[in-house]
């Protein structure tokens, strides 16, 4: 670093000068804004490095990653050179399209492979990955002061996000119990919510719903608004990705439950009662009235291009999706604003279900207290801290992220209504599926009699009961019912 | 002589017109696409009109693509490089193992010839994630994990079964009179296989060769298993446009233009071997 910035980049750490005037002075250096981000945050590793931890323990160690393209891959590989300086280690990486990346993953697991250290995860695939062996639990080094920097700070981790990502293994198993492992730690997690287009609602004056009823109301009314494009963006394609987002968030705020777990620990269907009927009932009314008319193929992709595009009014759908849609060159962009959204009148806030963007640690890694090392920092506040407001690390899984003012001011600046969104309902957000080895297959199949009612090919209650019958016996024939 | 009918024209016409769009409208349409941007691509109604853009090309030669979450590093032409020297090298290396041996096959009858060939063309039955999985295990034994000496190995499972079989039923069409004249002069094995049936066979090699290529090419599980990002085809680069912060639809459109080029300008360069050849070799008299 050249003097007249080390010297900018010193009085920031002493706290003389001004985050803005660091950056606004970095900037008539001729440094880029994005450059300018990672000096500041190496003042911020250079703290970290004086926290008494012995960060050079592994100087010298190469360990290699396994990555999806992600902006939460983007945030890390941005912030990577200061972990480098910090540990004096190597950090390889890979870094595969999200289509294929979990195949890459799993062939990686299943065969063995020592080539891949730690990789990134979503908290469900570790139901799959961690009963097999291939992952470590966590806990091993996140309890041990020796091999943990005293700065982590595992306590100011959101507590649900945290605990969606143990589990003790047993099929129906609560997560985050006192015995369960921890497979993997949260890089950032997104919530489902409502992401509605301001400039339409305003337009039609669509009051922002509060419940399923009023979802329902929005949509039509959306639909009749939008000429030629649709009311509400739900996916439907036939996949397990179809039921986690704004369907079980929903779902779950009624109290429903996938699974029923006995004291025995045998599992069994749970998805034909009676309100769980009249919510899919409901669902499944809103698709047909006003959901796209090709919502069967519709992905996390369809979701959010046409929600992007103006061709939906709303989506029911993860809340970064939305913050990801009113950027770029979206045509909507800059028009989209975001609500908590409780589906039940009577509940007190929404209870979103959540996906995990998670750090794992492979079993086959040769080098795992080195890997640690890695785990530790890019989990860690301060690179959450980087992550989140220098790049596009949302939604971070620090309660001190989400306490920082500049991060939110971001926030709030561009997404309305996005930080107020979180607040609300992140108290209630975690994974709502029971974890059990049928996970992906018994969720497919839901996400296929969802198909089947929107179609008319079956009554809403006659479709629930025969999935009922099909997952138990299921289980049944698995050992789990 | 026959005779044809206006009408009969007209509707042939018709009939071949509509086909053409039929098969030729996607790729139109893609074409229109690589030169638009995600904004104009995506407006309701779709239109024809627009302000072309050379961005998304531009993006992918340079290796750099704006997204809404920021720009992001692509390795499109790396990928594109991958797929040519994977294809290229595996094709050549099959050529070289194939047709001896697809001749050897034709001409040489010995115990266990069949069952020989036929074991070579079930390397194309299994599929491929149950044949990659310990084929993992064994490379990463032997040191071939991610290396282009291991992938084009691997490749061989495509593209040998294709040439030595399409190969062979071309010099099994050879008369054998020809070579037995060739060899009562006085030349060997060796050189009746180099001065004759090599020659004879070119049309059939050269469409054994381009298809082999063409499946090579289009290969994804391959590389996606076995090697690291860095040695991915284009098949996998291609999908890096789809990403958590929306699908770059004018890069998609513009990396497919890129791809078919190599396949599309061979096949069009060779296109009368590859009908010929493979008319020759499949119909037997």
């Amino acid at each position: 670093m050249h003097e007249k910035e080390k010297q900018l980049v010193d009085g920031f750490v002493r706290g003389s000068v001004s985050r803005r005037d660091l950056i606004r002075g970095l900037g008539a250096l001729g440094v880029t804004a994005a450059t300018a981000s990672v000096l500041v945050n190496a003042a911020a590793t250079k703290a970290l490095a004086q926290n008494g931890f012995d960060w050079k323990k592994h100087a010298g160690t190469t360990i290699k990653l396994l990555l999806n393209k992600h902006p939460y891959t983007d945030a890390m590989l941005a912030n990577l050179e200061n972990f480098k300086e910090l540990t004096g280690m190597d950090v390889q990486y890979d870094v595969f399209p999200e289509d294929v990346y979990f195949d890459k993953v799993t062939a990686a697991l299943s065969s063995g492979s020592t080539e891949y250290d730690a990789f990134m995860s979503g908290a469900y695939m570790t139901w799959t990955y961690g009963p097999a062996g291939w992952i470590e639990d966590l806990n091993q080094w996140i309890k041990d002061d020796s091999k943990t920097n005293p700065d982590y700070n595992w306590g100011d981790m959101l507590p649900g996000v945290v605990k969606s990502c143990a589990w003790n293994g047993k099929p129906g198993g609560a997560l985050g119990s006192d015995d369960a492992k921890q497979w993997c730690i949260p890089l950032a997690y997104e919530q489902n919510n409502l992401t509605y287009n301001k400039r339409v609602f305003d337009s039609a004056g669509i009051a922002v719903p509060t419940n399923i009823d009023e979802l329902l109301e929005a949509a039509a009314k959306g639909k009749a608004a939008m000429s030629g494009g649709y009311g509400v963006g739900v996916r439907g394609s036939r996949s397990w990705a179809t039921i986690h987002p704004g369907f079980l968030s929903g779902y779950a705020n009624f109290g429903q439950k996938d699974l029923n777990v006995s004291d025995d620990g045998m599992l069994s269907a749970a998805m034909n009662t009676d309100v769980s009927k009249e919510y899919h009932a409901k669902w499944v009314k809103m698709i047909q009235d006003s959901g796209a008319p090709d919502w069967s193929t519709h992905t996390w992709y369809q979701v959010g291009t046409d929600l992007g595009a103006g061709k939906s009014a709303m989506m029911f759908d993860a809340d970064i999706l939305g913050y990801f849609m009113n950027g770029g060159d979206n045509a909507e962009a800059g028009n989209l604003a975001f609500s908590a959204f409780a589906a039940n009148p009577d509940a007190k806030a929404a209870t979103p279900n959540i996906w995990i963007w998670a750090m794992a640690m492979s079993t086959f890694s040769g080098k795992k207290d080195a890997t640690w090392y890695f785990l530790q920092w890019v989990t860690g506040p301060e690179h959450d801290l980087f992550g989140a407001r220098e790049m596009d690390l949302v939604n971070p899984a620090r309660s001190s992220v989400w306490a920082d003012e500049m991060f939110r001011n971001k926030l709030s600046a561009s997404y309305p209504g996005y930080v107020e969104m979180h607040d609300a309902s992140a108290p209630g957000a975690s994974i709502k599926f029971t974890p059990q080895p049928l996970f992906f297959d018994l969720t497919t199949e839901w996400a296929a009699m969802l198909q089947k009612m929107v179609a008319k090919e079956v009554p809403v209650d006659e479709g629930l009961d025969q999935l009922a019958a099909s997952v138990n016996r299921q289980l049944k024939d698995a050992g789990l019912g | 002589m026959e005779h044809t009918s206006t009408l009969e024209k007209i509707l042939r016409g018709t009939a071949i017109t509509l086909v053409i769009l039929f098969f030729m409208f996607p790729i139109f349409w893609i074409f229109l696409m690589s030169f638009q941007t995600n904004e104009t691509i995506l407006r309701v109604p779709p239109s024809i009109v627009f302000e072309p853009t050379l961005s998304n090309y531009t993006a992918l030669i340079t290796g750099k693509l704006d997204t809404a979450a920021g720009t992001l590093e692509i390795s499109f032409m790396k990928n594109l490089w991958n797929s040519l020297f994977l294809s290229t090298a595996s094709v050549a290396v099959g050529l070289v193992l194939g047709v001896p041996a697809a001749y050897a096959f034709a001409r040489l009858k010995f115990r266990g010839s069949e069952d020989i060939a036929f074991t070579l063309l079930s390397f194309r039955f299994a599929p491929p994630l149950l044949v990659l999985l310990p084929l993992t295990i064994y490379f990463q034994q032997i040191g071939l994990a991610d290396t282009y000496i291991g992938l084009i190995w691997v490749y061989q499972l495509i593209v040998l079964p294709l040439i030595l079989w399409i190969v062979r039923g071309y010099f099994e069409d050879i008369p054998a009179d020809v070579e037995y004249a060739y060899r009562i002069a006085g030349h060997s094995w060796g050189a009746t296989f180099r001065k004759i049936a090599l020659p004879l066979a070119g049309p059939g090699i050269a469409a054994a060769g381009l298809l082999a290529f063409i499946f090579a090419w289009n290969n994804f599980i391959f590389a996606l298993v076995l090697a690291s990002a860095d040695k991915q085809p284009v098949t996998v680069g291609a999908l890096a446009f789809v990403t958590a912060s929306g699908i770059q639809y004018g890069q998609v459109a513009a990396g497919i233009v890129l791809s078919i080029l190599p396949t599309f300008a061979l096949a069009l360069y060779a296109q009368r071997y590859l009908v010929e050849g493979l008319s020759l070799g499949a119909v037997k008299g």
